[in-house]
Parts: C-alpha cells; sequence; structure tokens
C-alpha cells in the first residue's frame, strides 16, 4: 500500500487509524491500523460487505465520528487537535454529504434545503437563496425549488442533496450509497452526475457502495474486510 | 479558510418563521399553559392597578389634610355628649388647624310645595365649609350672625329632589322642617361621594347648630372636622387636637381618624392581595413553561435525525442550541402574545364588571410578556442543550 510522503499529504491523508466500540460489555473492533490518503480530484470507491466497518470508515472520513488512535489531516487541519467547533467549521467549508436515504429536511423546501449550509458560514438569506436557485438549476431542478422533499420523487430528492453538497464548493463530496434506494436508469443519471462534477470541477469524490458497476467508473477501488483496508489494483 | 462564523440575523429570523409555521397541534396545547400564565399576569397587575386607581379615588376629594373626630361614650356612661364645644380654644391650643367645625346630625323629612323628601339636617359652625371644602352655587354660607335664624343652606340632589319641572328650589324659598319653615340662603355644588365623612353634603340641609334645639330636643355634637394648613405634621394635630378637645369632656373619649393611616393600610391591603395574584399568575407560568419543555424534548428526540443532518452539513453545537432555543421562545412568544390580549380583555372585563375606569398599567404588558419570555428561555434551555450535546454519527444512525 502506497503512502505519501509527510511533505505532500494530499488532501486526506490517515496515518494507523483505528476504531472500536464497547458494545454489551463487549469489545469490538470496527476498523485496524487503516492507512490511506486521497490527493484532490481523487473518485475513489469505498466497497465492502455490510459489517465490514465501510460506513465508520466513512464517517470517520467525513469528520463526523473521531478514530480512537492514528493520526488524520485534513486539508492541512491536524483532526485529533481540533475543536467540535473547528470540526464542524470544515465539514461545513470542505465536505458535502450524500446519503442513500437522501436526508433532506421534510420541513424546508427544496430551495430551503439546499440553502442550508450556507447559512451555518454566515451567509445571509437572501445571498444564499441566490447562489441555491443556482445550485438548483446546475442539476436540473430549477423549477422545483419550491416543492417539499414529499413531492419529488426519489431521483430528484436525490439531485437536491447533491445539490445541498455542492453548494458550498466543497473539495469533497462523500457519498454513501448515493443510489441505493433508486431504479437503475435513474442511479445511473445520478452517477453521471457526480461524475461530471469530479471531471469537470475537480470535487474529490469518495463513493461508499457495494455495487460492482458503479465501483467500475472510479478511478480508485478501496476495499474494506473486517476493519482492514486493501486497494484493489495497488500493491 | 476562517473557522468562525456566526449564522447571520436574516437566517435565524428564516428558521423562527419556519419552526412558528410548523407548528404543531401539541405545541398549540403547551402553548394554553403559556396563555393562561402570561394572561393571569397580565390580567391581574392590570385589575390591581385598576382596584388602586379606584381607592385612590375615594380619598381623592376627601384629601389627606382632614382629620375627623369621634367621641365615643366612656365605658357604660350614658350621659349625652355636648351640643357645644369651644372650638377656638382648640384652634389656640393646636397650631397648624387651618379650619375647624363641628357637626350635629339629625335626620327627617324635609317639605317645600307639598313634596317632601328625606334629609339629613346637620346644625353646623360656620367653618365647617371650609373643613368639608363645600362649594356654593347660589347665595351664600351661613355665618357667626346666623346662629339664631332659621337659616339653611341647601344639597344639591335635596335641592333637585324639592323641586319640580318649571318650579326650581330658589334662593328666598322656605322649606318646611316639623313646624319650622327654613330660608334657603345658600344651595351648594353637586359634591362627590366622600366615602369617610360622616356627612354627604348633596343629602343635606345645612343649619346653624344652636338652631338644631327647634327640630330635635337634645342635640349632640357627633363629629369634629379639623383641615390642617398645608405641610403639618397630621398624626401631631391629631394627637394634639385629641388632647385639647378630651379637656373640655369628661365622660367621652376623643377618637380621630388620619385618613393618611387608612390610606396606608388600604395600600398595604392591595398590595398583599396583588402579591397573592402576581404568585398565581408565577405558578400557572411555570405550569406552561414545564408544558413547552415537554413538547421540545420531544421535539428533539423526534428530530434527533435533523440534528444529524444538520451537524453533517456544518451546525456547530450552538447552532443546533440556538435553534432549539429559538424555536422554545418562538412558541412562548406566540403564547405572550396571545395572553397579553386575553389579559387585557379580561382585565378590561372585570374594570367594566366593577364599575370602574379601565386604564392600561404600564407595567403590566412588558412584566407580562418579559416573564413569559425569560420562562420559555428557562425552560427551552435543558432540551436546546441537550440537542446540541448529541454526537454526529449517533443523531445520523437509524434507530
Amino acid at each position: 500500500m502506497m503512502t505519501d510522503t509527510p511533505a505532500h499529504p494530499g488532501l486526506i491523508s490517515l496515518q494507523g487509524i483505528g476504531k472500536s466500540y464497547q458494545l454489551a460489555g463487549q469489545h469490538l473492533s470496527i476498523l485496524n491500523d487503516v492507512c490511506l490518503s486521497i490527493a484532490r480530484g481523487d473518485s475513489c470507491g469505498i466497497l465492502g460487505a455490510s459489517g465490514s466497518g465501510k460506513s465508520t470508515l466513512l464517517n470517520i472520513l467525513g469528520l463526523l465520528d473521531l478514530p480512537d488512535g492514528g493520526q488524520y489531516r485534513f486539508a492541512g487541519h491536524d483532526i485529533f487537535s481540533a475543536s467540535p467547533d473547528e470540526l464542524a467549521a470544515i465539514r461545513n467549508q470542505q465536505i458535502g454529504f450524500v446519503f442513500q436515504s437522501f436526508n433532506l429536511l421534510p420541513r424546508l423546501s427544496a430551495l430551503d434545503n439546499v440553502a442550508l449550509p450556507l447559512s451555518y458560514r454566515g451567509v445571509s438569506r437572501h445571498e444564499s437563496v441566490e447562489q441555491a436557485l443556482r445550485v438548483l438549476e446546475q442539476v436540473g431542478l430549477a423549477e422545483r425549488a419550491h416543492h417539499r422533499p414529499a413531492d419529488l420523487s426519489g431521483g430528484q430528492r436525490q439531485r437536491v442533496a447533491i445539490a445541498r453538497a455542492l453548494v458550498g464548493k466543497p473539495s469533497v463530496i462523500l457519498a454513501d450509497e448515493p443510489t441505493g434506494n433508486l431504479d437503475s436508469s435513474t442511479a445511473q443519471d445520478i452517477m453521471d452526475l457526480l461524475l461530471a462534477l469530479n471531471r469537470e470541477q475537480q470535487v474529490t469524490l469518495i463513493i461508499v457502495t457495494h455495487d460492482a458497476h458503479i465501483a467500475e467508473r472510479l478511478e480508485r477501488k478501496i476495499l474494506v474486510r473486517n476493519g482492514v483496508v486493501h486497494e484493489a489494483g495497488r500493491p | 479558510m476562517s473557522l468562525r462564523v456566526e449564522q447571520s440575523l436574516s437566517q435565524l429570523l428564516h428558521e423562527a418563521f419556519v419552526s412558528l409555521r410548523t407548528l404543531g397541534k401539541r405545541s398549540i396545547l403547551a402553548l394554553l399553559g403559556i396563555v393562561i400564565g402570561s394572561s393571569s399576569v397580565v390580567a391581574l397587575i392590570n385589575i390591581g392597578h385598576n382596584a388602586a386607581m379606584d381607592a385612590a379615588l375615594i380619598f381623592k376629594d376627601m384629601g389627606t389634610d382632614t382629620l375627623i373626630a369621634q367621641f365615643p361614650p366612656k365605658g357604660d356612661s350614658r350621659v349625652p355628649m355636648r351640643s357645644r364645644l369651644d372650638l377656638d380654644a382648640v384652634r389656640q391650643a393646636v397650631p397648624g388647624i387651618a379650619h375647624i367645625g363641628a357637626l350635629s346630625l339629625f335626620s327627617g323629612p324635609i317639605v317645600f310645595h307639598g313634596r317632601s323628601v328625606n334629609a339629613n339636617f346637620v346644625g353646623s359652625t360656620p367653618d365647617i365649609p371650609a373643613a368639608l371644602r363645600l362649594v356654593l352655587r347660589e347665595g351664600r354660607y351661613l355665618s357667626t350672625f346666623d346662629a339664631n335664624e332659621t337659616y339653611g343652606v341647601i344639597g344639591d340632589q335635596i335641592a333637585q329632589a324639592l323641586g319640580a319641572p318649571g318650579e326650581p328650589l330658589k334662593l328666598g324659598d322656605r322649606v318646611r322642617i316639623n313646624d319650622y319653615l327654613f330660608l334657603v340662603v345658600g344651595i351648594l355644588h353637586n359634591q362627590p361621594r366622600a366615602m369617610l365623612m360622616p356627612v354627604q353634603a348633596n343629602e343635606s340641609l345645612f343649619i346653624p347648630a344652636d338652631g338644631m334645639r327647634r327640630i330635635y330636643a337634645s342635640p349632640q355634637i357627633g363629629n369634629v372636622i379639623i383641615r390642617a394648613a398645608p405641610g403639618q405634621d397630621m398624626e401631631r394635630i391629631a394627637r394634639d387636637a385629641a388632647a385639647a378637645l378630651q379637656r373640655q369632656l369628661t365622660e367621652h373619649t376623643v377618637d380621630i381618624t388620619v385618613p393618611q393611616q387608612m390610606i396606608d393600610g388600604m395600600t398595604r391591603q392591595s398590595r398583599t392581595f396583588a402579591y397573592l395574584l402576581l404568585a398565581l399568575g408565577a405558578i400557572s407560568l411555570v405550569g406552561g413553561g414545564v408544558g413547552v419543555m415537554n413538547v421540545m424534548l420531544m421535539n428533539v428526540s423526534e428530530r434527533r435525525r435533523e440534528i444529524g443532518i444538520r451537524m453533517a452539513l456544518g451546525a456547530r453545537q450552538r447552532d443546533i442550541r440556538n435553534l432549539f432555543l429559538l424555536e422554545a421562545i418562538t412558541l412562548t412568544a406566540v403564547g405572550a402574545l396571545c395572553g397579553a390580549v386575553l389579559g387585557m380583555t379580561a382585565a378590561w372585563l372585570y374594570a367594566w364588571l366593577s364599575g370602574w375606569a379601565f386604564a392600561l398599567a404600564v407595567a403590566a404588558l412588558p412584566l407580562g410578556v418579559g416573564s413569559t419570555l425569560l420562562v420559555g428561555l428557562f425552560f427551552g434551555i435543558y432540551p436546546a442543550v441537550s440537542a446540541s450535546r448529541l454526537q454526529p454519527v449517533e443523531a445520523l444512525r437509524d434507530e
């Protein structure tokens, strides 16, 4: 497995990351000694069976969960020494999340959902709505801006979610089974959209999937098996 | 990259608006407690204020510079009260008295042109009009030279009742009491009711004290009215006047009422009452606050996933805390506004039913609404902080 030199850590660099839980008095080791580095503009698939630890890895990559030990640098920040507020700010400005179950807020319109990340940056309401509308246009949903998520189809909801991930101009999009709840042709559209963003805007793309067809379309394939990470096609 | 940012005001306002729009039925039930609490605080403060204003009105015409002396008999003494007192001696003994007059009272029918009305006959000394603040509409008051005359000064209501349309009671008319005709030399203006005074001028005929014997065999002095010069110590004048009057009496004691003492007593009483009402309002507010806390805790547990999503999108702990605090305050603000309207309506109704003039208490609205918002803030903090303590990965996990 290749490791970058400390001088060029890339966008994301994990060294010896471990994570374990205490569950019902049992010690469960989820991730063991994970070393991984991802450069700006990469597109990676994280593959593995259920329970292999790939979701935990994604949560750690997305700063939603803290590892027990190791070293993690994200865009130059040492994650272990960052305060919760700083982690929130990094999530807000550098990471865009796309979830399997979309995770839109049902009380807000599509437009307000997309504008939400900007509100945590001190952008005024007027300006954030303008930017959100522009991104919704980009994903082809401008005419649905004022619909509630409940009034949208699955594919449209995922487009709104992608627009929400994009609105903050992140350096990484983390997608957890983004096509898991969609039919195959809609899934194809969503993947096309994500890959186009990776290609045209150099957004780093990290997709958790168990679908080999999706993994085929990504440059790197990272396999997680029993808490250990291998990269396919690399020594 | 800057890591410190605050949500802009326009975004916060938008969040508050969304939460207001999506208030559920349960929130409305929780609001009920808040509405009752805040309306009772607003209503009670206002009702208390109006009651105090009404009480103040009673004393307004009497003034706090007036003293009323009564003469209860000593022990079992059956000796009637004297029919005259040396008021000049009292005036000389006590500095600071502006006016002093004695009243002896009797009541009975008064007849004019065949019309008969019951009235109080007030045997009065010449200083009485000044002591009682009587105002003449026509004619003059009784003077020292009228002591032996059958002259009378008549109160407004009696004059109205004795007169007839087209034939009003005029100066120079004679009214009959028993077998005596009294010449009307003065007619009084309508006087407001003076609650603490022994006589109501409107329903009285004032005649010279010495003439009382004509209509009543053994007239007695009922009261002595003293009006102090401005800026005097009323307690001292009451004490000295009582001592001076006592010197002339053997079988009676002197009992002087100081209006200020009564005002103080009433104020104390109404203040105790107001505190009691306020405590009731506060208790219902706390009840409402617990309701708000309950709704907010349910809200937080129902929206765990939303909290997780917001955290993933970059909300800091304090943003989540502010979100739920803002919702709790928006909720209570709606309750406080409804309560303010309801409370004012209740206070107005109460004033209307009691026949008081309705006046807005300055403190009622800010105190009522402010205390309600504080309750919302206090009971909203715990749910909001517990929401903000959630870990993003736990909040996002499926149940």
